[in-house]
C-alpha cells in the first residue's frame, strides 16, 4: 500500500487557555477527496492553516507524501506541494487568466515574457484537467467559479501532490458547485490528495471519499462516505442524537388554501410561464429550479418586487389586486423573506431591537410616538422565538454571526403575524446548526397554521423542509414531488435540467 | 461569540434588556466614545484659546459664539438630517441668501412678521421639495440635483436683489436676532427649541426610525415597507426649510437682505454634521453630535478672530479640523473591522 500523501497524527494547538485542537489525527490518501467539516469555531480553519503551513502546531506531527514535515512558512509547505486554495482568492485582477495561470512559472527570455508562450502554456494546463477558461479574459471579468477554477488549476501546475480547499462553494449557487466540484474530481482523479473543508453536507455526500468531522477541536468522526449518512454526519458535528437533527414533516392533514396563485406570466424577463399553484394553511411548499427558471421570480413577486407580473392571486381567501410594491404584499398579508440579508434584507447598523420592529413599525407606534416598552417586549419576544443569541438586544445587528443575523431577519418578519410566509433562501451562508434552527423554527411555524412558500436553491434543504416540492424548468412548473425526502434530490434535479 | 447547544435540543437565549452603560451610551447617538471624544476635542480647544488670550474665554464671548454659530446650526439641523437619509444638501448656500432677500424685500413692502417669515419658510420647503422630487422620481444623485438647485436658488436671490443689499426699512423686522429673552438672542432660543423638538423625532417617532433605517440600507428599509421616497423627500424639505428659516436669522443679525450673506453654509453644515459623527454613507449620526460640531468650527473661528489670525487661516483651520475628525473615526472603523 502506497504512503499516504498527507498524514495528521495527533495535532494539538492551544491559544493561550483556549484549547483549540486536540490531539487531531487522520490520512489521506492520494487520489482521495477528504471532507473536513465542523461548525464554526470547531477547529476546522485552524487545522487547515496548520497544514498550509501558516501557522505551527503545539504538538503533533505532519507527514507529506512519507517526508515529516514542520512548516516555517506557506511557501515551504508549496515547495513541499501543498497548496491552500482560501475562500477569499488571491490573484491579479488586471491580468489576463492566462497571466495569473502562468504567474511565477513563465519562463522568460532575457527578462521577456512572451504573451504566446505565456498562452500556450496557460492551454496545456487547462487542457491537462479538461477544464474551459476564457484565457484571455482579464480575471476581474470571469464569474467566481472560473476564478476558482483557475485557483484549482495553478495548484495542479505547480504538480501539488494535496490541496486544500476552504468552502470554495460558499458563495455559489447550485450549478457551478456541481460544476466546481465535478472538476476538482479531475484532481483527484490524477492522483492528487484534496481536503475540502464545508459546511455543506449534501456536496460532501456527492464528492468526497471520506469524511472527518470536528467539534471542539476534537476529530468526533473519521469514517468512508459508505459507511455513514448525512444524517449521522450532521449529528456528530453538532453532538445531538440523530434523531433531533430532523426536521419532521407535517402531520395534520388537508386544510383550507392560504395562497392561490392562479396563471401568473410575465412575458419580458425573467419570464414566467402560466404558473398556478396553492399552498394550504400549515404547508411548507418548496419552489425548486435552476437560475432563472422562475421561482425566485415567484418570491419576488409576491414580495412586491416585480411590478410587471399578470394573473390572480388570492390570499386567506380574498383575492389581491395588486403586488405592485413591497408596502402591497405587506397589506395582502404576505411577508416575505427576503434572499440577500446583507444587502435586501437589514439595515445592519440597527440594534437587533431596532431591526425586529422596522416591518411593524406603525403598529407600535401612537400618534408617531413608539412605544418603547411595547417594541421592547415584541422584541424580546420575536429573539426568544428565533433563539437568537446575543450578548443584548442592544447590539448592532452587524455584530451578529450569519445565522443570527438570518434569524433576526426572519424574526423581523414574524412580527406582522401574515398568513402566508415566502421564504427566499432562508439559510443561505448560515452554519449548520443555525440551519437546523431555522428550518425548526419555520416547521414550528407551519404547525401553527402559517402557510410557507419556500424558494431555494440549496435542493437539500428543499427535499428535507418541504411537504411538497414543485420544479420549474424555463417558467413553468414542470413537475411535482408530493412527499419529498433526501432521496429525491436526484428527481428533482433530473427535471429541473440543472444536472442529470 | 459562543453559544452551547444543551444535549437536550434546548438553546439558551440571552435577551436581558439593554444593560445599563449600553444604555447611555444609546442616548448619546449611535457611538457614544466617539461623542465623548468631540467633547473633549471642543473643551481642548476652549482651553488653547482661553489660556493664549484673557477675552476668549469670558461670558459674553461664549455668548458671542453661540449667537454667531445658530445660523450655521439651523442649517446643519437640516443638513443633518439629509446626510443621516444617506444624501447630503449643497443648495443650503442659496436657500439661506434667498430666505434673506425674501424677508427682508417682504417686509419692506409691508408684510407683518410672521406671514413674512412663513412665506420665506414656504418658498424654501418648495425648493427642497423640488431637490427630493428630483432625487427620488428621476433617480438623480443628491450632489447633482442640490448643485442645480443651488444655482437656481442664488441666482434668484441675486436677481431679486438685483445684487444688491436690502436693507430693512422697518429695525422691528429683526426681532429674531435684536430681541432676547433671559438676556439671550431670540434666534438662540429659537436654535434651541428646534434641536430639542429634531432631537426627539429622530430618536422617539416612528418617522425619525425610518429617516435611520433609509440611510442606513435604503433596499432593507423598503422590502420592509418603509415609503423610503417618502421619507426621501421629507428631509429635503426639511433641510431648506430649516435653510430658510437660518437665512431670516441671518438677515435680522446684519438688519440687511444679501444674495451673498451664507453663501458658505453648505460646506460649514456639511461639516460640522460630518464632525458630529454621522458618515456620507448614512444611518448614523444625530443632534447632540451636530450641535457639538457647530460649536466646534464656531469655537475656532472666534478663538482665530480674536487672536488675529488671518481668515484664510481660518479657513485651512477649517479643513485640518475637519479631516483628523474623520480620520479618527475612519481608523476606529478599521479597528473594529479587524477584531
Amino acid at each position: 500500500m502506497a504512503a499516504p500523501a498527507l498524514s495528521v497524527a495527533a495535532i494539538g494547538k492551544s491559544y493561550g487557555r483556549n484549547r483549540v485542537l486536540d490531539e487531531v489525527s487522520f490520512e489521506v490518501m492520494p487520489g482521495e477527496t477528504a471532507a473536513l467539516l465542523g461548525e464554526n469555531g470547531a477547529g476546522k480553519s485552524t487545522l487547515a492553516k496548520i497544514i498550509a503551513g501558516s501557522i505551527g502546531q503545539d504538538e503533533g506531527e505532519l507527514t507529506v507524501a512519507g517526508e515529516r514535515v514542520r512548516f516555517a512558512n506557506p511557501r515551504e509547505a508549496l515547495d513541499h506541494g501543498v497548496a491552500f486554495i482560501p475562500q477569499e482568492l488571491v490573484y491579479v485582477p488586471r491580468l489576463t487568466v492566462a497571466e495569473n495561470i502562468c504567474l511565477g512559472r513563465a519562463r522568460s527570455r532575457l527578462g521577456f515574457t512572451s504573451p504566446g508562450g505565456i498562452l500556450r502554456q496557460a492551454r496545456a494546463d487547462a487542457d491537462a484537467l479538461g477544464f474551459d477558461l476564457p484565457l484571455r479574459e482579464t480575471m476581474d471579468s470571469i464569474p467566481l467559479v472560473q476564478q476558482q477554477l483557475v485557483e484549482i488549476l495553478k495548484a495542479f501546475a505547480r504538480q501539488s501532490r494535496v490541496v486544500l480547499l476552504d468552502e470554495p462553494t460558499a458563495a455559489l449557487e447550485s450549478e457551478d458547485s456541481d460544476h466546481l466540484l465535478g472538476l476538482t474530481a479531475q484532481l483527484a482523479a490524477r492522483g492528487v490528495a484534496v481536503v475540502y473543508i464545508s459546511h455543506r453536507i449534501d456536496e460532501v455526500f456527492r464528492s468526497c471519499d471520506t469524511v472527518h468531522v470536528l467539534r471542539g477541536g476534537s476529530l468526533v468522526q473519521s469514517q468512508a462516505i459508505a459507511e455513514t449518512t448525512p444524517r449521522e454526519v450532521i449529528s456528530s458535528m453538532l453532538g445531538r442524537p440523530a434523531d433531533e437533527v430532523v426536521v419532521p414533516k407535517r402531520q395534520t392533514g388537508p386544510t383550507p388554501n392560504a395562497l392561490v396563485v392562479n396563471g401568473w406570466n410575465r412575458a419580458e424577463a425573467p419570464v414566467l410561464d402560466d404558473v398556478s399553484f396553492t399552498v394550504e394553511k400549515g404547508e411548507i411548499v418548496g419552489l425548486y429550479g435552476v437560475r432563472g427558471a422562475g421561482p425566485e421570480t415567484i418570491a419576488e413577486t409576491l414580495g412586491g418586487l416585480h411590478p410587471g407580473t399578470t394573473g390572480g392571486t388570492e390570499v386567506l381567501g380574498s383575492p389581491i389586486g395588486d403586488l405592485g410594491s413591497p408596502i402591497q404584499a405587506q397589506r395582502a398579508g404576505i411577508a416575505y423573506v427576503p434572499a440577500d440579508r446583507k444587502s435586501q434584507g437589514l439595515v445592519l447598523l440597527n440594534s437587533i431591537t431596532h431591526a425586529l420592529s422596522l416591518p411593524t413599525l406603525s403598529r407600535l407606534t401612537r400618534f408617531g410616538w413608539i412605544r418603547a416598552a411595547l417594541e421592547r417586549r415584541t422584541a424580546s419576544d420575536l429573539a426568544q422565538r428565533t433563539r437568537v443569541r446575543s450578548q443584548s438586544l442592544a447590539q448592532p445587528v452587524g455584530e451578529l454571526s450569519g445565522g443570527n443575523q438570518q434569524k433576526v431577519l426572519v424574526g423581523s418578519r414574524l412580527a406582522a403575524d401574515a398568513g402566508v410566509l415566502v421564504l427566499h433562501e432562508p439559510t443561505r451562508g448560515v452554519d449548520v446548526g443555525a440551519r437546523l434552527e431555522i428550518h425548526r423554527l419555520l416547521r414550528e411555524l407551519a404547525d401553527q397554521g402559517a402557510a410557507e412558500l419556500l424558494v431555494t436553491s440549496d435542493i437539500e434543504e428543499a427535499v428535507i423542509l418541504s411537504d411538497r416540492l414543485l420544479i420549474m424548468r424555463q417558467g413553468r412548473i414542470v413537475h411535482e414531488i408530493s412527499k419529498p425526502g433526501l432521496g429525491s434530490q436526484s428527481e428533482a434535479l433530473q427535471h429541473a435540467g440543472g444536472t442529470q | 461569540m459562543t453559544s452551547t447547544i444543551s444535549p437536550t435540543g434546548g438553546t439558551e437565549t440571552k435577551a436581558a434588556p439593554p444593560s445599563v452603560p449600553s444604555r447611555i451610551r444609546g442616548a448619546l447617538g449611535a457611538s457614544g466614545s466617539q461623542f465623548i471624544i468631540l467633547v473633549v476635542f471642543l473643551v481642548a480647544i476652549w482651553l488653547v484659546f482661553a489660556s493664549l488670550d484673557g477675552r476668549f474665554g469670558t461670558g459674553n464671548n461664549m455668548l458671542t459664539i453661540i449667537s454667531v454659530s445658530s445660523v450655521i446650526g439651523l442649517v446643519s439641523l437640516g443638513q443633518a438630517l439629509t446626510v443621516i437619509s444617506g444624501g447630503f444638501d449643497l443648495s443650503v448656500s442659496g436657500v439661506v441668501p434667498l430666505g434673506g432677500i425674501l424677508y427682508a424685500i417682504l417686509t419692506n413692502d409691508g408684510w407683518p412678521l410672521l406671514p413674512a417669515l412663513l412665506a420665506v419658510i414656504v418658498v424654501g420647503s418648495v425648493a427642497g421639495l423640488v431637490n427630493g422630487i428630483i432625487i427620488t422620481r428621476f433617480r438623480i444623485n443628491p450632489m447633482i440635483a442640490t448643485l442645480g438647485m443651488l444655482s437656481i436658488t442664488s441666482g434668484l436671490a441675486l436677481t431679486l436683489s438685483n445684487g444688491l443689499q436690502i436693507p430693512f426699512d422697518d429695525i422691528d423686522a429683526g426681532v429674531l436676532a435684536a430681541r432676547t429673552f433671559l438676556n439671550v438672542n431670540n434666534h438662540v432660543w429659537l436654535l434651541l427649541v428646534l434641536s430639542v423638538v429634531l432631537f426627539v423625532v429622530l430618536r422617539y417617532t416612528s418617522y425619525g426610525r425610518r429617516i435611520y433605517a433609509v440611510g442606513g440600507n435604503r433596499e432593507a428599509a423598503r422590502l420592509a415597507g418603509v415609503r423610503v421616497n417618502a421619507i426621501t423627500a421629507s428631509v429635503y424639505v426639511l433641510c431648506s426649510a430649516f435653510a430658510a428659516l437660518a437665512g431670516v436669522v441671518l438677515a435680522s443679525q446684519l438688519l440687511t437682505g444679501s444674495g451673498t450673506a451664507g453663501i458658505d453654509s453648505n460646506l460649514q453644515s456639511i461639516t460640522a454634521v460630518i464632525l458630529g459623527g454621522a458618515a456620507l454613507t448614512g444611518g448614523v449620526g444625530g443632534v447632540p453630535g451636530t450641535l457639538i460640531g457647530v460649536l466646534i468650527l464656531g469655537v475656532l473661528s472666534n478663538g482665530m478672530a480674536i487672536l488675529h489670525v488671518p481668515s484664510f487661516y481660518q479657513t485651512i483651520a477649517t479643513g485640518v479640523v475637519l479631516l483628523l475628525a474623520v480620520g479618527l473615526s475612519q481608523l476606529r472603523v478599521l479597528r473594529r473591522r479587524k477584531k
